[in-house]
């Protein structure tokens, strides 16, 4: 069945590439005045441009905001569980207990209150407040804005701990070569089918397709979503590179490299596994790689943070490395960190948005198993070096050497840590056409 | 059933890893256990490497056990097993990787959930958490804390 590119929102199979992005939560105040808005919302599409828009808009709706618009009880009913008890429901099911506890969340992600995502990228600050005083005029007395944070690409694409990011996604079954989320870094992969990110179409799973609300109307085409606000500690993580050198006598960054799976400029260590083969890597290879042929992880660790994520064809417990995987859509908030002021009060971290067909079978499993567990690569509870919630005496990390004994790094502290959460449905067109008309 | 009933299942406590099936699968007949019967003696006498039922397990490497037992005077099958985790979890990984067994399996089955399971997923959760014997009290375990994966891992570096 072919993907309708034109009735799936842009942001879950393709990366906008824009430079600035705000993230609008709003709180539905008059139902019916937000029905009409709806109706009159530019929502990007996945369908191909011919060129670059000036921005992108797109959508999704909690579950508190599917309750708000008044949509009826069995309809409601027929989104999945762990949707419809929302981020703070299923903390618990994804690591979020601890300092990411959602009792330590930031308002409004606690509350109710958390109804509309709108997702604004541009090409500039002045289309993205054009916009967003658009957006804002039309929600007078229909919605109130109850959060608004921003997002920007690195002119250097380095997120906060100074790593090139966006280099690696699934690419998906269906969707034309060039548009895919990447088309500059391919990779060996199989091709991912559609249902994996796109309600109505066969998952991952052979034979099985994700749960779809009902009617097809209101489901198929659509999406899940997890938005997470996530803290990084840039400080906590360069002065733990000094301490894991001093522990181990090996190279700061070749730790940092280890931790992550790919040295920070980008290329990944299965092709260049000491620090100057780099530059031999060519940008067009820097995906193409598999971790089937590294399987004690003497290159790339078996707990590094893109290996647990994205296992590719390794052996894991479970059906394999290929299935459970995500979308990942995000940019960095807060100033870039400068090491020579290390102190300087601003909080930064990653607006992140997480597309998945399945919030329990994708987004959860990759936390719960893959981040904040060890098991499914015979790791014990060791948790991800990057994204994990290490115990309160501090994480452990295993760095196999070429050869048969391995390094220990000890002391590993929580360097990313949740701020928000939110689960969200993101629509087709058809299915806000569907809310948009639904009687009050 | 609400979406805080239908999640109620609890999470094993942080330093259980492990958790049993107990599954007791009803025969349609006489019949069925003698085909059953010939099925899975042919199965269980292949090299592990053959045996499709290890080989499934293997590649899953969630199970630390499982045995197949007649009850009843062969009116039953019963599945025992110990695994890591929650079922629920996992229960993708697991149909893709031994729903061709459970499907030969519970064609021999009174009220067996429509098949093939891997395009029946939820009726088969539901029959088998309608089959599960659980067991009394806690699942004891000498190792409580410790995954297939982990142990292998562990056996491997022992070596």
């Amino acid at each position: 069945m072919p993907l309708d590119l034109a009735d799936i929102q842009g942001i879950v199979l393709r990366s906008y590439k824009m430079p600035v992005l705000r993230n609008l939560i709003l709180r539905v105040d008059d139902a019916a005045r937000v029905k009409a808005l709806l109706s009159t919302l530019p929502i990007q599409t996945a369908e191909c441009w011919e060129s670059k828009p000036e921005y992108c808009l797109n959508i999704g709706f909690s579950a508190d905001g599917l309750r708000a618009l008044r949509i009826p009880d069995d309809t409601l009913n027929s989104f999945p569980p762990e949707f419809l008890l929302g981020a703070v429901g299923r903390a618990a099911a994804v690591g979020d207990t601890g300092v990411n506890d959602p009792a330590n969340w930031i308002e409004p992600f606690r509350s109710t209150e958390v109804h509309i995502l709108l997702s604004l990228t541009g090409q500039s600050h002045e289309v993205v407040e054009s916009v967003t005083a658009r957006i804002r005029g039309g929600c007078q007395g229909a919605a109130t804005e109850v959060f608004c944070r921003d997002g920007y690409m690195p002119s250097d694409h380095r997120a906060h701990f100074g790593y090139v990011d966006g280099i690696s996604q699934p690419r998906v079954a269906g969707v034309p070569a060039q548009k895919q989320d990447t088309p500059e870094f391919t990779d060996p992969l199989e091709l991912v089918a559609p249902g994996a990110f796109v309600l109505g179409y066969e998952s991952s799973h052979p034979g099985h397709f994700y749960a779809m609300p009902s009617p097809d109307a209101l489901g198929k085409n659509g999406s899940f979503a997890a938005f997470r606000i996530l803290q990084q500690d840039c400080y906590a993580f360069e002065n733990f590179l000094d301490d894991a050198a001093r522990q181990t006598g090996l190279d700061r960054e070749l730790i940092a490299a280890k931790l992550v799976g790919r040295w920070r400029s980008g290329v990944p260590l299965s092709l260049a596994p000491e620090a100057a083969q780099q530059a031999s890597v060519p940008l067009d290879q820097w995906n193409q790689f598999d971790h089937a042929d590294d399987p004690a992880g003497r290159k790339c660790p078996l707990g590094s943070h893109i290996r647990r994520t994205n296992p590719r064809r390794a052996l894991v417990a479970g059906s394999g490395g290929e299935t459970h995987r995500i979308m990942r859509r995000g940019l960095p908030y807060g100033s870039p960190y400068d090491p020579k002021n290390p102190n300087d009060g601003v909080e930064r971290g990653l607006l992140g948005l997480f597309i998945c067909g399945d919030l329990r079978d994708q987004f959860e499993f990759l936390m719960k198993d893959w981040v904040n567990d060890g098991d499914f690569a015979g790791l014990g509870t060791d948790k991800d070096p990057i994204l994990g919630n290490q115990p309160p005496a501090g994480g452990r990390y295993r760095i196999p050497g070429p050869t048969k004994p391995q390094t220990v790094v000890r002391g590993m502290s929580t360097f990313i840590t949740t701020k928000a959460g939110a689960y969200f449905f993101l629509p087709s067109i058809t299915a806000l056409r569907y809310v948009s008309a639904l009687p009050v | 059933m609400s979406p805080s009933e239908s999640m109620s299942t609890p999470a094993p406590a942080p330093t259980m890893k492990q958790n049993p099936l107990t599954l007791i699968m009803t025969i349609k007949s006489p019949a069925d256990f003698a085909a059953l019967s010939a099925m899975l003696n042919k199965f269980l006498s292949l090299p592990r490497d053959k045996n499709p039922i290890d080989v499934a397990l293997d590649k899953l490497a969630k199970v630390h056990f499982a045995r197949f037992v007649f009850l009843e005077n062969n009116t039953k099958l019963a599945v025992i097993t110990s695994y890591d985790d929650s079922f629920e979890d996992y229960i993708n990984d697991f149909i893709d990787a031994i729903g061709d067994i459970f499907n030969a399996l519970l064609a021999h089955m009174a009220d067996a959930p429509p098949l093939p399971v891997q395009k029946n997923r939820a009726a088969f959760l539901d029959y088998v958490r309608k089959n599960d014997l659980r067991c009394l009290g806690t699942f004891y375990s000498a190792y409580p804390t410790l995954g297939v994966k982990t142990i292998l891992a562990q056996a491997a570096d022992a070596e």
